[in-house]
C-alpha cells in the first residue's frame, strides 16, 4: 500500500481514490468549483527533477562513449570528485548568482569581479601575507557589490545595465592595475599559503559520507513529513545511497580538492538558508512581488542589496581561488566567466524574473556544463562544436522549464 | 444581420472543473445584451468559448443559419464575433492608426486609403481620436474606443465587452454608453455586455442573462426585471441585508484608538487631522485621485514622504510599514496581484507571510505544521474557496484571492485595519462575506479605516465618513445621517 503510494505521487499510476475525472459537482460542496490544476505528470516530473535526470544521463553516456573508444573513463568516485573540482569555481558563482535571480535582479559584473579580486590579492600577497591580502581584496569585492545594489536600488537603474557597466569597468581597473601585463608571485610563504588554501585534497570517503548523511537525513525528513515533498525524499534516499555506496566503494588514497569542499559547503549552506530560514522565505517574496512584501515589513532594499553582496562576494572568493591554483594571473583573465555562471543557473530552472530558484539545481547545472565539456574533450569534438552543442543544451532545458508554465518552487 | 443563439454550451477543463453545464443565450440583431454573474460563474469561461480563445467541450453555436466552430480568435474574428476585453491588448507604442490596423497583412504600412476607413468609422460611432496620438499616452477609457474600431474595421457584427467599465470614471463610462447606443440601435450590431454594475444593465440592456454554477439562472427583457430580481438571481444575497443588522446593533465605540495630527504627502495630501475610535469603521470617501490611498499608505508609514504624527492606543508609531505592523496596524492595498499577494505561492505562504518570525522557531526557522494550521483556520473562518492550503493563489477566484489578501492580516489580530477598495472587482457573494467580516472585525473592539468607490458600500459599514477631495478632507458625515446622493455631491465638489 505504502508503494502504491508513493507511485502515485511520483505520477506512475492515477490516483486509485478519485474516480474519473471528477465531474461529480456537487452544488452543495462548492469546494470542487476551485479544483487544483495539475500539469501532465512528465512534464511537471521532468521540470522539477529534469537537470538531475539530465546530469545522470550526460554522464553515463559520456562514459559509455568513452569505454567503447578503448578511452577507459569509468564512472569512479575519483573521476567524479574530479568533476566537481572542475565545476567548482564556476559552481561557486553560480549559487551565488541564483540568489541574485531570485531576488529579482541580475549581474553581469562576476568575472570582471573574480579577475580584479585576483589581481588586488596577488599584487599584495607578498607584502601582506595571504589572509590580510584575501581579507583586502574580497573587501573590494564588497565593496563593489554595495554600488552595484546601490545604483540599482537608490538610483533606479536596471541591473543589467549597472553590472554590465560594472563587467566593462572593472576589467577596465584591472587594465590599469596590471598595465596589460600578466601578474605572478614569487614570495615562497605566499606561493605556499596559496597552495595550503587551493591545492590540499581531504580524504574522499569522509566527504562522501558526510554528503551522504546529509542527504539521507533531508530524505527520511521529507518522508515523515509527507505530502509532496515525499517525492523530493525518495530522490533524496536515491542520492544518498549512491553516494554513500561511492564513499564505501572509494579507495583509502582516493582525495578530494579543496575548493570541491568548498563548492559543496557553499551550496549546502545556501541551500538551508533559503529553504528553512525566514531569511530565505522573505527573499523568495521580494524577488515574487517587492511591493507586497514591502507593505508586509521587508525591508526589499535591503535584501536586494544582499544579493549583489553575496554575488561579487563568491566571484571574489572564486578570483582567489583562481589566482591560488595558477599563482598567477593576466588582464583576461576570467573573461566570459559570467555567461557560464548565468547559463548554470538558466539550467538549474531558475527563473529570469525573480521569486523562484534553487541552488541546488543550479549547482547540478555547473556539474553537467563541465560534463559536458569533458566528454567533448574525449570525444575529440574540438572547441568549434562544444559552442553549438552547449548552447542547444541550454535552450532545450529553458523550454522544458517554459513549457506548460506551470511554475512552482 | 444574424441572431447569434448558442444551445447547450458546456465546458470541462481538463483539470475536471466544470465551467458550464449546458448554457443558453441568444442574442438578437440591434440590441444590447447584459451578461452578469458572480466570480467563478463561468462567465469569463462564456466570453473565452465566445472569443475563440478556448473551445467548448459541448454544445452547438449559431449565427442565423450557419454553423460557428471555430479554433482560435481568428475564427471568432472572421465570422465577426469581436471580443474586447477588461484589459485591453493594445501595442502601447504605437499610433492609433497602427493599432487599428494591427492585422492588416497585405499593402503598406500606412495609406490614405486606411486613414480615410478609420474616419469613416469615427464618424459613424461619433467617437474621435488622434489617428496619430500613441496610445501609451490614451486614458484607459480612449484604449477600449481604440479596440472598438478596431472591431468594427474588422467587420465584426456582435461585439462582446468583458466588463468595459470597470476601469472607467464617470464621463468615460457615458461615452462607451452612447458607443454602445449608437452601434445597436443605428448600425445594427449586436452587442454583449459584461457588467457588475446593476445600475447600468438596467439602463442600457434589452435583455439580461444571469449566470450562476454554470447555468442560466434568469433570462428575460431587461424591461420586465428590477435589480432585486437580478441581485437575487446572482447570489439571493444581499448588501441590504449586513447593513440592517448593523443598524440594529447601532455602533457603541469606545475611546480614541488611531490618532491622525498633520498628516501630509507631497502635493498629493493636505494635512490631514482625525481620530478613529475603538470599534469604530472611518469609511473614506472619494473618485480616484482625491488622495484616499495616499492617506492609507501615509498613515501605514508605506509612503517615505509622508510627515506628520500617528499614534495607536497613545503610542506614536514609527514611519515605517514594519514599526505600523509591530504596533498593530495592518493595510490590505488596492490592487491584490501587484501589492498584496504573492500569487504564485500558496496560500499557506500568504497568509503566514507578514507574521512569519512568529511562526517560526527562534523567530528564524519557519514551522510548517504551525503555518498550516493558522491557514486553515483563517480558511475556515473567512469561507475561502480553495482545495487546500497548499493552492496557489494564482489559482483562486478573484474574491477569494481577495479573502487571503485580507486573511494574511486578520492571522495576527491587528488592532487596525486599513482597508484600500477591499471589495472592488469581486462578486456580490464574496462582497457580502467581506463586508461581514469588517462589520465582525469593529464589534470585537478593533478599528477600521477603509476607503471604497461604492459609497453604497461605505453607508452599510462605516459609522462615519470622510469626504476627500484633491488631496483635503473637505467633510465628515455620521453614515446614517447621510445619502449616497450627498455623499456623491460632495466628493464631486458640486
Amino acid at each position: 500500500m505504502h508503494m502504491t503510494r508513493l507511485k502515485e505521487e511520483i505520477g506512475l499510476i492515477a490516483p486509485s481514490t478519485t474516480v474519473g475525472s471528477g465531474v461529480l459537482i456537487d452544488e452543495k460542496k462548492e469546494n470542487l468549483a476551485v479544483s487544483k490544476s495539475r500539469d501532465p505528470y512528465v512534464l511537471g516530473i521532468l521540470r522539477e527533477f529534469g537537470v538531475y535526470v539530465a546530469l545522470a544521463l550526460v554522464l553515463f553516456i559520456v562514459t559509455a562513449i568513452a569505454m567503447y573508444l578503448g578511452k577507459s573513463q569509468p564512472l569512479t568516485a575519483a573521476n567524479l570528485s574530479n568533476i566537481v573540482y572542475q565545476a567548482s569555481l564556476t559552481g561557486i558563482m553560480a549559487i551565488a548568482m541564483t540568489v541574485v535571480l531570485i531576488t529579482g535582479n541580475f549581474d553581469l559584473s562576476v568575472g570582471s569581479v573574480a579577475a580584479l579580486v585576483g589581481v588586488v590579492f596577488l599584487m599584495t600577497v607578498g607584502t601582506l601575507g595571504f589572509g590580510i591580502a584575501a581579507i583586502l581584496a574580497l573587501s573590494v569585492a564588497a565593496f563593489v557589490g554595495l554600488v552595484n545594489g546601490a545604483i540599482n536600488q537608490f538610483l533606479g537603474i536596471n541591473a543589467f545595465i549597472v553590472t554590465l557597466g560594472m563587467l566593462t569597468g572593472a576589467r577596465g581597473i584591472i587594465l590599469v592595475l596590471t598595465d596589460g601585463r600578466s601578474l605572478n608571485s614569487t614570495d615562497e610563504s605566499a606561493v605556499a599559503a596559496m597552495q595550503l588554501f587551493e591545492t590540499t585534497r581531504q580524504p574522499m570517503n569522509v566527504v562522501l559520507y558526510c554528503v551522504g548523511g546529509l542527504f539521507a537525513i533531508c530524505g527520511l525528513v521529507g518522508l515523515y513529513r509527507g505530502s509532496t515533498s515525499r517525492v523530493r525524499g525518495v530522490f533524496a534516499l536515491i542520492g544518498a545511497t549512491i553516494v554513500g555506496g561511492m564513499g564505501i566503494l572509494s579507495g583509502p588514497r582516493d582525495t578530494v580538492a579543496n575548493p570541491a569542499i568548498y563548492f559543496l559547503v557553499f551550496t549546502v549552506v545556501i541551500w538551508l538558508l533559503l529553504t528553512f530560514t525566514t531569511f530565505g522565505r522573505r527573499l523568495y517574496a521580494v524577488g515574487g512581488n517587492a511591493e507586497a512584501a514591502r507593505l508586509a515589513g521587508v525591508n526589499v532594499v535591503g535584501y536586494k542589496i544582499f544579493g549583489f553582496l553575496l554575488s561579487s562576494l563568491a566571484a571574489g572568493f572564486a578570483g582567489l581561488l583562481y589566482v591560488s591554483r595558477l599563482g598567477s594571473t593576466y588582464p583576461g583573465a576570467m573573461q566570459g566567466a559570467e555567461l557560464a555562471v548565468i547559463a548554470s543557473a538558466i539550467l538549474g530552472g531558475t527563473s529570469l524574473f525573480g521569486g523562484s530558484g534553487s541552488v541546488l539545481k543550479s549547482a547540478a547545472g555547473a556539474l553537467l556544463l563541465v560534463t559536458l565539456t569533458n566528454g567533448f574533450n574525449l570525444l575529440n569534438l574540438g572547441a568549434n562544436y562544444q559552442g553549438i552543442i552547449e548552447g542547444v543544451v541550454i535552450i532545450v532545458a529553458a523550454a522544458i522549464y517554459t513549457v506548460g508554465a506551470g511554475r512552482r518552487r | 444581420m444574424d441572431t447569434l443563439s448558442l444551445e447547450g454550451i458546456r465546458k470541462i477543463y481538463p483539470n475536471g472543473t466544470v465551467a458550464l453545464k449546458g448554457v443558453d443565450l441568444v442574442v438578437r440583431p440591434g440590441t444590447v445584451h447584459g451578461l452578469l454573474g458572480a466570480n467563478g460563474a463561468g462567465k469569463s469561461t462564456l466570453i473565452k468559448i465566445l472569443s475563440g480563445a478556448i473551445t467548448a467541450s459541448g454544445g452547438t453555436m449559431r449565427l442565423g443559419e450557419r454553423q460557428l466552430a471555430w479554433k482560435r480568435p481568428a475564427d471568432a474574428m472572421k465570422a465577426g464575433v469581436a471580443t474586447i476585453y477588461q484589459h485591453i491588448p493594445v501595442v502601447s507604442t504605437l499610433s492609433v492608426i497602427d493599432n487599428v490596423f494591427l492585422s492588416k497583412t497585405a499593402g503598406w504600412r500606412r495609406s490614405d486609403e486606411d486613414a480615410a476607413k478609420l474616419r469613416r468609422v469615427m464618424e459613424k460611432i461619433g467617437y474621435y481620436l488622434d489617428p496619430d496620438a500613441t496610445v501609451g499616452d490614451l486614458s484607459i477609457g480612449q484604449r477600449q474606443m481604440v479596440s472598438i474600431i478596431t472591431a468594427l474595421i474588422e467587420g465584426a457584427q456582435i461585439m462582446v465587452m468583458d466588463e468595459p467599465t470597470a476601469s472607467l470614471g464617470v464621463e468615460e463610462r457615458d461615452v462607451v454608453y452612447k458607443v454602445v447606443r449608437q452601434l445597436t440601435s443605428i448600425e445594427g450590431k449586436a452587442v454583449i455586455f459584461v457588467s457588475h454594475f446593476l445600475d447600468e444593465i438596467l439602463a442600457l440592456t434589452d435583455d439580461v442573462t444571469v449566470i450562476r454554477d454554470g447555468v442560466v439562472v434568469l433570462t428575460a427583457r431587461t424591461s420586465e426585471v428590477d435589480s432585486d430580481a437580478i441581485a437575487n438571481a446572482i447570489v439571493g444575497r444581499a448588501i441590504e441585508a449586513i447593513a440592517r443588522e448593523h443598524a440594529e446593533k447601532s455602533a457603541d465605540t469606545g475611546g480614541i484608538a488611531l490618532s491622525v495630527k498633520d498628516l501630509a504627502s507631497g502635493s498629493r495630501l493636505a494635512p490631514a487631522n482625525f481620530n478613529v475610535a475603538t470599534g469604530e469603521v472611518l469609511g473614506l470617501a472619494g473618485f480616484l485621485g482625491s488622495g484616499r490611498s495616499e492617506i492609507l499608505h501615509a498613515v501605514f508609514g508605506a509612503d517615505p514622504k509622508a510627515v506628520g504624527a500617528v499614534t495607536l492606543n497613545d503610542k506614536p508609531v514609527g514611519r515605517s510599514p514594519r514599526a505600523a505592523m509591530r504596533a498593530g496596524m495592518a493595510l490590505v492595498p488596492e490592487d491584490r496581484s501587484s501589492q498584496g499577494l504573492f500569487m504564485q505561492s500558496s496560500v499557506c505562504m500568504n497568509i503566514s507571510f507578514p507574521y512569519l518570525s512568529s511562526l517560526s522557531k527562534w523567530t528564524v526557522l519557519p514551522e510548517v505544521a504551525r503555518e498550516r494550521n493558522v491557514a486553515e483556520e483563517m480558511i475556515r473562518r473567512l469561507k475561502i474557496k480553495t482545495s487546500s492550503s497548499e493552492s496557489l493563489v494564482s489559482e483562486l477566484s478573484g474574491g477569494n484571492a481577495q479573502k487571503v489578501a485580507i486573511a494574511k492580516w486578520l492571522a495576527s489580530r491587528p488592532a487596525m485595519l486599513l482597508l484600500d477598495e477591499p471589495t472592488a472587482g469581486i462578486d456580490i457573494g464574496a462582497k457580502a462575506d467581506i463586508l461581514a467580516l469588517i462589520r465582525e472585525f469593529a464589534a470585537n473592539g478593533g478599528s477600521v479605516l477603509l476607503v471604497s468607490s461604492e459609497f453604497e458600500e461605505l453607508l452599510a459599514v462605516c459609522d462615519r465618513i470622510l469626504v476627500l477631495r484633491k488631496g483635503h478632507i473637505v467633510a465628515e458625515r455620521i453614515a446614517s445621517q447621510t445619502s449616497e446622493h450627498e455623499l456623491v455631491l460632495l466628493a464631486s465638489g458640486a
